[in-house]
């Protein structure tokens, strides 16, 4: 289980303070499916960041049961001037992997061939996409932690993602930051709508859907 | 109750190491890369700086000063505190060079300041012993009177450099104007740090105050490794072993500080 209990976060730069989490509680119980929804800067992001640990909460506590992915998202988790397969080398050995494991599911899930021998830098986001997702596969996690970049790549990508996740690693749980309501329908089973700071969480995700379309 | 804790502590020591040795082949193949003589140049700056220096010096001033070899006298001064300056710059904004790994949370943020200064430390030590070797055969350099009390001077020298780069890194992160004090600093503390003076060549007053210098009574140390009892050499090894405790527990409460208002992109 991951548990976030009475969270804050406020960032400050200078005299400006932007309280963007409040008193955010929920659980994420093994196996559930979790949509994030809200605007653009309602904190959907930052509560990724803080339960993934890359940023630590002003107040309040996140326990963790589980083994939960690095923040899966358009930035993070890569060095840019390292080639891919750097890259896998380098996830491999922090997550304590067999490298030579990693790469053979690497290079069959992203079919990037050559590219994988060419910085991260160079690569578009759908092409990152398909790295972040491949390595984080590959190291198998309870909790999948996704900000939107599940939705970037094109037909063959998606198809594979699904087969991955939901097919054969349907007991996992995931929290998924998302504006698709389409996908949030289809894969999540809990909801939890972010407006203002505040987290309202929802066990029909039509419902909150509907909220959320009306904010 | 002791058996677990114990536990979680191996255990998160053996994760430390682990990430410690995939971040120093990290930082050396995105430093040097893997082409010609890949990661052997972090050597090379230490070498060409003493080199060039001791070469320039050996020309202005003689062959020798106070009794002892100015080439041997430059590099053994030039090393430590190539050490000490490069610790300091690299340490700059470390966090946020390095950001896009905090999204792996075993990776603590003094992995990163552990990783530059090793290798920083590695580089100085290689290069030290190569130029030594080489002056040694030109008998330019003396075999060391006492290679223990050399390697303990090193040491002391770089525990302090290290619990400066605790320092040095949150400081940054907290304040831009830090960064554009760091040259200055680094060329102001030139005249403490007993590159180009024995203690015992000044005044008593001046050596007095000098000694208050914890790379002053490293660098005399080291000095009395190499030339025994040809010099006179002042230093009291607790001076820099205290510094550095000092500044290690100052460094570690400003780094935990910095953690938990990191943004991170």
């Amino acid at each position: 289980m991951i548990r976030c209990k009475d969270i804050n976060k406020i960032y400050s730069h200078g005299s400006q303070r932007k309280q963007v989490l409040q008193n955010v509680n929920f659980d994420v119980l093994p196996g559930e499916r979790v949509a994030l929804l809200g605007r653009n800067g309602a904190g959907k992001s930052t509560l990724i960041k803080l339960i993934g640990g890359v940023e630590l909460p002003t107040s309040g506590k996140i326990v963790r049961d589980m083994t939960h992915s690095w923040p899966l998202g358009f930035s993070g988790g890569f060095q840019g001037s390292l080639t891919g397969y750097d890259n896998a080398r380098f996830i491999a050995r922090i997550y304590d992997h067999d490298y030579k494991s990693v790469r053979a599911f690497v290079e069959e899930f992203t079919e990037l061939g050559r590219q994988l021998k060419m910085p991260v830098k160079t690569y578009s986001s759908g092409m990152r996409a398909r790295l972040a997702f491949a390595l984080s596969l590959a190291i198998e996690f309870d909790c999948y932690l996704i900000d939107e970049i599940i939705l970037v790549g094109d037909q063959n990508f998606q198809k594979k993602c699904h087969e991955e996740l939901f097919e054969k690693r349907k007991n996992r749980a995931m929290i998924l930051a998302s504006h698709s309501t389409d996908a949030i329908r289809l894969f999540c089973n809990k909801a939890v709508v972010l407006n203002k700071g505040i987290a309202t969480t929802y066990a029909n995700v039509d419902e909150a859907l509907d909220i959320y379309s009306a904010l | 109750m002791a058996a677990p804790a114990f536990r979680k502590l191996a255990n998160g020591w053996r994760i430390q190491r682990r990430v410690i040795h995939a971040l120093m082949i990290r930082e050396l193949v995105t430093r040097f890369g893997r082409e010609n003589i890949g990661f052997l140049w972090i050597m090379v700056e230490p070498l060409l700086f003493a080199g060039l220096v001791a070469t320039v010096w050996r020309f202005m001033k003689g062959p020798e000063e106070h009794g002892v070899g100015i080439i041997a006298f430059i590099v053994s001064g030039y090393i430590p505190i190539t050490l000490f300056r490069h610790g300091m710059s690299r340490s700059v904004s470390i966090f946020i060079s390095n950001s896009s790994l905090m999204y792996h949370r075993q990776i603590k943020i003094l992995d990163f300041i552990f990783v530059r200064f090793i290798i920083e430390f590695l580089g100085g030590a290689m290069g030290y012993v190569f130029i030594a070797s080489i002056l040694i055969v030109f008998n330019e350099f003396p075999v060391p009177a006492n290679i223990g009390l050399l390697i303990a001077g090193w040491m002391v020298y770089a525990v302090f450099t290290l619990s400066i780069c605790f320092i040095v890194a949150p400081l940054s992160e907290i304040s831009e104007v830090m960064e554009k004090f760091i040259p200055v600093i680094t060329y102001i503390m030139v005249p403490f740090s007993g590159l180009f003076t024995m203690a015992s060549w000044l005044t008593p007053t001046m050596r007095e105050y000098l000694l208050w210098s914890p790379f002053v009574n490293a660098m005399e140390m080291m000095r009395e490794g190499i030339w025994g009892n040809k010099i006179t050499a002042y230093y009291n090894v607790w001076n820099p072993i205290i510094c550095s405790a000092v500044a290690a527990t100052i460094g570690l409460a400003l780094c935990r500080h910095v953690r938990r208002t990191l943004t991170v992109e």
